[in-house]
């Protein structure tokens, strides 16, 4: 079957930029439906009050991979034209660390920045604003770092291949893990809320 | 004029299953994912272009965004996070939770917020860049593909975001 | 079934939606297709019946003259041949490299080797993995230098033939070969040198859609 469409050349790069603008359309309504405009809920996802980013994020995540893997599995898309970013190890985890505490800090990510900024938000405004000097700041010192920020790499890499363990198997092992993600997050969150009720 | 009060959020499972059904359209007909912070990473490469052309060639970090005889700015992340900001609008205007204000806990100034807002992001921008991606591009989008790397972003993201969540509880709690 | 779905709230729904799909994951198997491939033999042999499959020397030549920029070239030969020569605009893909090259499954894709007989593999192995616009160059780069290169012409050309030979000549000269005269026997093939490559590099396979920059598509 012909997709990813754009791969197939079933469109040229004018329209691929109206999908893109399409696309990011489907992606802010549905961050902002989920509450992602408000820098104070998505904060308190890192105090155990709200735990809406895990559920969003891990629902999305779930919804997408058993999309890709049965679409691919009766042929209807080649999941080898879909663009895999390579894997740098150790970049990744300590760009990881750095984002997380940028996160909890400014209290959005990039994305749900926009979302912030387009409803309102002040501190997200400037919070965007701090992501281009952070950009900025990197791309200047680039040289000095570049070394660091190519190394590890691993090239294309999915947990498959790591772990060595059928892809089909892993698909069913992270609905396992976001199920019981899920559940444990229903409880917390319930425990939370006495606890807050008690005091 | 009496504002209209803000409607509840989404089911957080639905508003998921949403978003992830976006995320599997990107992949369908594009073959890609999503992203943020390289439309970011586009835009200052854009204005740098004009003024400082031979800097930004001569910059890898910088010179990856050039396109052949197109702006940088005709990038599909660029229009992508444009996209974003009319949906989340879009969105936030039919559920009335459009509303000018500096969200913060209540024991800290909006002055102090704002500071913390923009370390925050600064601090985003260099992760972002190191890993190549936010959680939107990497997060999400490796998520869902079972990306290795992508994953071990995610996990250290939540490790740095708990790491610090203590000493930032002022600003939220 | 259904009365239990019935019970369960929404959320519940959703898990249990989701944990059958993750379950059957585990029976389905890869969801890649790596090397396998079908082939639609009708359909590839009407192709060929039409000759759809094929496009001569002379016209690519023309088509490389008038500046069309609506398809590609592949040359299929090892890299020491093609660096000794190749069709202008042609870029060096080895049989083995196509399917992760950068082509398109839609673009206009001209195969060439030395003769026929690898285009026409390779054009077998890009139809069945489902590139349509994949065409072999008929008689491959042989024809190339007796048609193109090297054209024959004859010393005593009819008023009619002038014209044909005068455009055959322009066309050869483009591409920095030389017309050679027809003497009758092979002799003059021994002597032709391939013309050092004058032409200007490919330019980013101009529109054809595909930059030859690695495209980042990442975050």
């Amino acid at each position: 079957m012909m997709a990813p469409f754009f791969k197939y050349a079933l469109f040229g790069e004018n329209i691929s930029l109206v999908v893109a603008f399409l696309v990011g359309i489907g992606f802010g309504f549905f961050l902002e439906r989920a509450g992602f405009g408000s820098s104070r809920k998505l904060a308190a996802q890192f105090y155990f009050t709200d735990l809406t980013v895990f559920k969003v994020m891990f629902t999305a995540i779930v919804t997408a991979m058993l999309g890709v893997y049965w679409l691919s599995v009766f042929g209807f898309m080649d999941l080898s034209l879909v663009y895999l970013t390579p894997t740098f190890l150790a970049p990744q985890m300590v760009g990881g660390l750095i984002l997380g505490a940028g996160f909890v800090v400014g209290g959005y990510c990039p994305g749900t920045a926009c979302v912030g900024i387009a409803t309102g938000r002040i501190d997200a405004l400037v919070l965007f604003v701090g992501i281009f000097a952070g950009v900025f700041g990197f791309s200047e010192l680039y040289p000095r770092v570049s070394g660091f920020y190519m190394s590890t790499s691993m090239g294309q890499l999915t947990l498959p291949q790591v772990t060595h363990l059928p892809y089909g198997l892993l698909v069913f092992a992270v609905v396992l893990m976001a199920l019981g993600g899920f559940i444990g997050a229903e409880w917390v969150e319930k425990r939370m809320a006495a606890r807050k009720v008690e005091a | 004029m009496e504002a209209k009060p803000a409607q509840p959020y989404w089911n957080p499972y639905v508003a998921g299953v949403g978003l992830g059904l976006v995320l599997l359209a990107s992949f369908v007909v594009m073959g890609r994912g999503l992203g943020a912070s390289g439309a970011v990473a586009s835009t200052i490469t854009a204005g740098l272009n004009t003024v400082a052309p031979g800097h930004v060639a001569a910059n890898p970090a910088y010179a990856e965004y050039l396109k052949d005889g197109a702006s940088p700015l005709k990038d599909w992340l660029v229009f992508e996070v444009l996209g974003v900001f009319v949906g989340g609008y879009l969105s936030g205007m039919l559920a009335h939770r459009v509303t000018r204000v500096v969200e913060r806990g209540p024991h800290i100034t909006a002055g102090k917020r704002l500071m913390f807002a923009f370390i925050g992001g600064a601090l985003m921008g260099v992760g972002a860049k190191l890993a190549r991606g936010c959680t939107s591009g990497q997060a999400l989008t490796g998520g869902a593909l079972l990306n290795a790397g992508s994953w071990a972003f995610m996990i250290m993201v939540f490790a740095g975001a708990y790491a610090l969540a203590y000493f930032m509880r002022r600003q939220w709690l | 079934m259904a009365e239990f779905m019935k019970k369960l709230t929404l959320n519940g729904r959703l898990a249990v939606v989701a944990l059958l799909l993750g379950f059957a994951a585990l029976f389905a198997g890869s969801p890649y297709h790596g090397a396998g491939a079908s082939v639609n033999t009708k359909e590839l042999a009407l192709v060929m019946a039409t000759g759809a499959d094929q496009v001569g020397v002379t016209t690519l030549a023309d088509w490389i003259i008038q500046g069309k920029s609506n398809f590609r070239v592949v040359d299929l030969r090892k890299e020491a041949a093609y660096q000794e020569y190749h069709i202008p605009p042609a870029e060096n893909i080895p049989v083995a490299g196509l399917a992760q090259s950068s082509l398109l499954h839609n673009e206009k894709v001209i195969l060439y080797a030395d003769d026929g007989a690898r285009a026409a593999q390779a054009w077998m192995l890009l139809r069945a993995k489902g590139y349509q616009g994949v065409y072999i160059l008929r008689g491959g780069l042989e024809a190339w230098k007796d048609s193109v290169l090297f054209p024959r012409i004859p010393g005593n050309p009819t008023p009619a033939q002038l014209v044909e030979f005068a455009r055959t000549r322009e066309v050869s000269k483009f591409f920095g070969g030389t017309p050679q005269a027809l003497a009758g026997d092979s002799a003059s093939t021994s002597q032709v040198v391939m013309p050092r490559l004058a032409m200007p590099a490919p330019q980013a396979a101009g529109g054809a859609g595909a930059p030859k920059k690695k495209k980042k598509e990442g975050c």
